[in-house]
């Protein structure tokens, strides 16, 4: 019932939190990969609320 | 290895046919339906996003400004990373009113013609530069791999195999709710095919250039500067910009609103999409660094853009192909379905709405044909777009042009599903406001050099001397001044009901509160002869014929609740045909409503609480706890064990509850919606009289279904409206069966006569024994008499005590018997005679035969009742009277009318009631008598008597000096009315 407001925290949270972001990414050097990482574990956190959850009306 | 041009036509055209092949095969049914609707083709035809800017052009937009490159897969990423919250509540609003494109979204949700016809004309506008980067990054590609001189030729041919190709499999049905099966696996197939050889490039890129991963690290090792390049363009600040721009243009650009929401097949494998589209961008994300640093290394000649194409061309063998063929599949895959997709907007908001359909037979054939004509004429202007600018600018400026473009929906995207307050016109002055900064900002600024920004903009400081430089500045200037405009508007102008309600049922978790409006239409055939004014005749029957059968409803359907829903399935339907503005407009005209009044209408509470039931399990916290409660509410109404109908104002049907479905054998789901005309007889003549007329109850009523009479007891309340504004005036009745009840009544009053009827034996007895022995003497003597005269004198005293006795038997044989009559006929009932044959009647009961009573009625007093039954009343109250009454005084029986009423005293002069008796004397089984003496049913009968009778009983007791009794009775009065 609440997921837009769940949304909200989360649009403003991620860009809150992106000038931190940005600069751990910019300090990777050698470890260019560095995001592709946390990218693959995003999609790992969506596949297991995927599986655990049943979306209804879908 | 190089190519000559003819080669790499052949192989573009066998290319297109191999696709060809695979949708035909599809539609022909030669794929397995579940391969078919299988999450993993629906993640692969999303695709789609992947167009050749992600192919070539992220390689050169990653050389000229590094990892900012990773917005463009990072924003689809996020749109479907959060798809269960974002794209869910999108999907299902195109799915349940049909909406193809972002532009029948805003028509419906903000019910404008002019909205749908102004985010399609802009649409159109801002992906012509994307369009035409495809086709310039096919003829390009062509150029630089077989060296022709006249890629504007290239992209001509291009062009038109294009526009056959998606007349041929996007435009074969008219209408948006024929999904395009074969379509969708052809592009899930494109999609496989440029992951794959994109991937192969970069692989060849890390193991044929650097020689693996270990390789890569020293060289990067040894170049630090590349890593630099990548890290540098992070800290300039766009980022935010660009991966919003690239978020929103997930969702709202046509070729992705078409793949997600219109050819959708499952709506359940968006769930899937939410992993597995970011992990197909993922991969397509890390192949373009390794292309570029291995283009890099080996310093390839071709510009940034075509990177993997200079990479493959160096590394030799047939590996040039792969890139030229995940470019192919990148830009083909786009403008088939961005083409199909502002065909179908161009249709809905530009084409019908100016021209009045013609209602002819053909009016499907004509669409189609229409629609055709609309893919090739969007296919000409992206080549006449990349005429006239292609060949000056790269592939990343034109992108960036419709990426900033899409952005100007955000606003209104946002305000459709999360702010119902919005309205149309702060949406369109927004949208207007927006594309003119976009315009004249951005677009004139970098394809028309000769343009000068206008001084107001210099004024406010606002400088965009490079816009393809500063194209982020326009980018949140232009969205800043959409958004407040459109949230200054929305506020500030008036919204009409309308758009209201198409804001509820479009906004996440709200319930629209449709209105229970009466349709002028009263049957099936009603909207199929309207509709066939703006339709023809076959579609309007077909039209209608669809949406029954998506309703499940039959031909023969009358009730107003169905014919609502056939109403809104129908405006549905027509809007997958002819966008939502033109079925609206159409719906409205043809089908509509009764004058009513708004404020002052029922809510369909029937269709409410079927879309709560549909998603219940969504509801969560306060909302979940309510809707507990309404089931709970729910169940108790609906199983209580009396029947309950609930009416609305209008007589309609809103409530059956299990009760009126075992009472009736009529189904819940049958009569609910309807009116209560429409019941079958014999229950459509008792509830439409009682619901309409002024008796708030009816205690007693007999109703002979089939070859049964049952007695019902009706009562009805009206119900207010929960608001002030509602129109009051529904009803709730209940019905309860007591024909059970009836008949433990008529036992037990039989049971009580037969036992008056004991009591009476031996007086009966003593009474026929003085006859008996009179009639005996007189035989005798008439054996002796030899006299005529003697003769007949004694044979007319016989005949007297034999007419004495008949008397006697015919008394107890009127007082025990129950039939005769009909059962509780009314008729009029003299009350002298009544209460003469009930003194009659006790005076054989050998106990009170000495009681003296006095009956002071006047014979004038009738009364509309039983005889029968009344007269079992005063035999219970005489009987009564005399038991209480040792000293044998007399009881009197006065009567007197007033009004319409008739009413009875009955006085003793006994030892009264005892005061813990007097509040529950007339309930059975209570009596004061002696054990054996009384059976503690008379009173009781006698009250519930005289409530049949409409009437009432009270008692005084006692009445003076703590002794005697009176007994109260009010029974209504006979009149001819009554009576007829």
């Amino acid at each position: 019932m609440y997921t837009d407001r769940l949304l909200i925290i989360f649009i403003i949270g991620t860009y809150l939190l992106s000038p931190a972001i940005i600069q751990w990414w910019s300090d990777g050097g050698q470890s260019w990969f560095r995001p592709f990482l946390v990218w693959f574990a995003l999609i790992g956190v969506s596949y297991w609320i995927a599986r655990s959850r049943d979306f209804d009306g879908l | 290895m190089g190519y000559s041009f003819y080669q790499l036509f052949a192989i573009t055209v066998g290319y297109l046919l191999f696709l060809f092949f695979v949708a035909w095969a599809t539609d022909r049914g030669m794929l397995p339906s579940r391969l078919v609707r299988h999450p993993a083709i629906y993640v692969l035809s999303l695709g789609v996003y992947c167009s050749a800017w992600a192919i070539y052009g992220a390689v050169g937009y990653a050389h000229l400004y590094g990892y900012n490159y990773m917005a463009y897969f990072l924003g689809i990423s996020g749109a479907f990373l959060l798809a269960p919250i974002l794209l869910a509540p999108i999907l299902r609003l195109t799915t349940t009113y049909q909406l193809s494109s972002l532009a029948d979204l805003f028509a419906f949700r903000f019910r404008s013609r002019t909205v749908g016809a102004l985010t399609t004309l802009i649409m159109i506008a801002c992906m012509l530069p994307l369009l035409a980067l495809q086709i310039k990054a096919v003829a390009e590609s062509m150029e630089i791999l077989s060296g022709a001189s006249d890629p504007a030729y290239v992209a001509g041919l291009f062009c038109i195999l294009i526009t056959l190709f998606a007349i041929l499999f996007g435009a074969r049905h008219a209408t948006a709710r024929e999904k395009h099966e074969g379509l969708v696996v052809a592009i899930a197939t494109e999609s496989l095919i440029k992951i794959i050889a994109f991937g192969a490039v970069a692989l060849i890129g890390l193991f044929g250039v650097f020689d693996g991963p270990e390789g890569l690290n020293t060289w990067l090792v040894e170049h630090p500067e590349m890593l630099a390049r990548l890290y540098y363009p992070l800290q300039d600040g766009s980022w935010h910009s660009l991966v919003m721009a690239f978020f929103v243009s997930a969702v709202v650009m046509p070729h992705m609103f078409h793949m997600a929401f219109t050819e959708n097949l499952n709506p359940r494998a968006l769930i899937t999409a939410s992993w597995a589209v970011p992990l197909i961008f993922l991969i397509m994300a890390i192949c373009v660094p390794l292309i570029l640093w291995a283009s890099l290394k080996v310093q390839v000649t071709t510009p940034a853009d075509y990177f993997a194409l200079g990479l493959t061309q160096h590394i030799g063998g047939q590996a040039s192909l792969l890139a030229y063929i995940a470019g192919l599949a990148g830009a083909s895959g786009i403008l088939i379905v961005a083409t199909l997709a502002l065909s179908s907007m161009a249709l809905n908001h530009l084409v019908l709405p100016m021209r009045r359909v013609q209602h002819s037979d053909n009016l499907y054939r004509w669409l189609l044909w229409v629609r055709r004509i609309l893919i090739a004429a969007t296919l000409l202007l992206a080549y006449l777009f990349y005429l006239w600018s292609g060949h000056r600018h790269s592939l990343t400026e034109l992108g960036v042009l419709s990426f900033v473009a899409t952005l100007q929906f955000v606003p209104g995207l946002i305000g459709t599903l999360f702010w119902p307050g919005a309205n149309r016109n702060g949406l369109f002055v927004g949208l207007v406001a927006g594309f003119i900064i976009w315009l004249f900002a951005l677009v004139l600024p970098m394809l028309v050099p000769s343009w000068q920004l206008p001084l107001a903009l210099d004024l406010l400081g606002v400088r965009f001397d490079a816009p393809e430089e500063q194209w982020q500045t326009v980018a949140l200037f232009s969205v800043a001044v959409n958004g407040i405009l459109f949230s200054f508007f929305s506020m500030v102008t008036n919204t009409s009901a309308e758009e209201r309600n198409a804001a509820e049922s479009c906004a996440v978790d709200s319930l629209r509160r449709p209105y229970r409006w009466e349709l002028e239409a009263t049957c099936v055939e009603d909207f199929i002869h309207s509709l066939i004014e703006p339709l023809g005749p076959t579609t309007a029957e077909r039209e209608v014929e669809l949406s029954l059968r998506d309703l499940n409803l039959g031909r023969n359907e009358t009730r107003p609740y169905a014919l609502r829903r056939l109403r809104d399935q129908l405006e549905t339907n027509l809007s997958g045909l002819l966008g939502p503005s033109v079925a609206h407009q159409m719906v409205d005209d043809h089908l509509p409503y009764k004058p009513h009044d708004e404020d002052q209408s029922s809510e369909d509470i029937q269709f409410i609480e079927s879309r709560l039931e549909l998603y219940r399990n969504r509801l969560s916290g306060l909302a979940a706890e309510l809707d507990s409660l309404r089931r709970f509410h729910r169940q108790t109404l609906l199983e209580l064990p009396m029947g309950v109908i609930s009416l609305g104002a209008d007589a309609e049907i809103i409530g059956w509850n299990l009760a009126m479905e075992t009472l009736t054998g009529i189904s819940g789901r049958r009569m609910i919606g309807s009116r209560l005309s429409n019941l079958p007889a014999p229950w459509r003549h008792l509830l439409l009289d009682f619901a309409s007329g002024d008796v708030p109850r009816l205690p007693q009523q007999s109703l002979e279904i089939g070859s049964q009479t049952r007695w019902l007891s009706l009562h009805k309340s009206h119900v207010h409206g929960p608001t002030p504004g509602e129109r009051d005036g529904g009803q709730v009745v209940v019905i309860e069966d007591i024909t059970d009840i009836r008949s433990l009544e008529s036992r037990l009053a039989h049971n009580e006569r037969l036992a008056s009827i004991g009591r009476l034996a031996a007086g009966v007895a003593h009474e026929i024994g003085n006859p008996v022995t009179a009639i005996a003497c007189l035989t005798q003597n008439l054996g002796l008499a030899d006299d005529a005269n003697e003769i007949r004198d004694s044979s007319q005293q016989i005949l007297e005590q034999t007419r004495r006795i008949s008397r006697i038997v015919e008394s107890l044989v009127t007082f025990s018997h129950s039939g005769g009559l009909p059962s509780h006929s009314h008729l009029p009932v003299t009350m002298h005679d009544v209460i003469d044959e009930a003194i009659a009647l006790l005076q054989l009961d050998p106990d009170r035969r000495y009681q003296k009573t006095f009956n002071e009625c006047d014979h004038s007093l009738i009364a509309n009742g039983d005889p029968q039954r009344l007269l079992q009343v005063f035999v219970n109250l005489l009987t009564n009277a005399a038991d209480a009454n040792p000293d044998m005084t007399p009881v009197f029986i006065r009567g007197k009318q007033h009004e319409q009423t008739i009413v009875i005293e009955v006085e003793d002069a006994g030892l009264g009631i005892p005061e813990e008796l007097r509040h529950t004397l007339f309930e059975p089984f209570v009596t004061s008598k002696a054990p054996g003496r009384g059976t503690g049913l008379g009173l009781a009968l006698v009250y519930s008597i005289i409530e049949d009778h409409g009437g009432s009983i009270s008692i005084d007791s006692p009445i003076s000096d703590n002794r005697g009794t009176r007994f109260t009775i009010e029974l209504p009065a006979y009149v001819e009315a009554v009576a007829e």
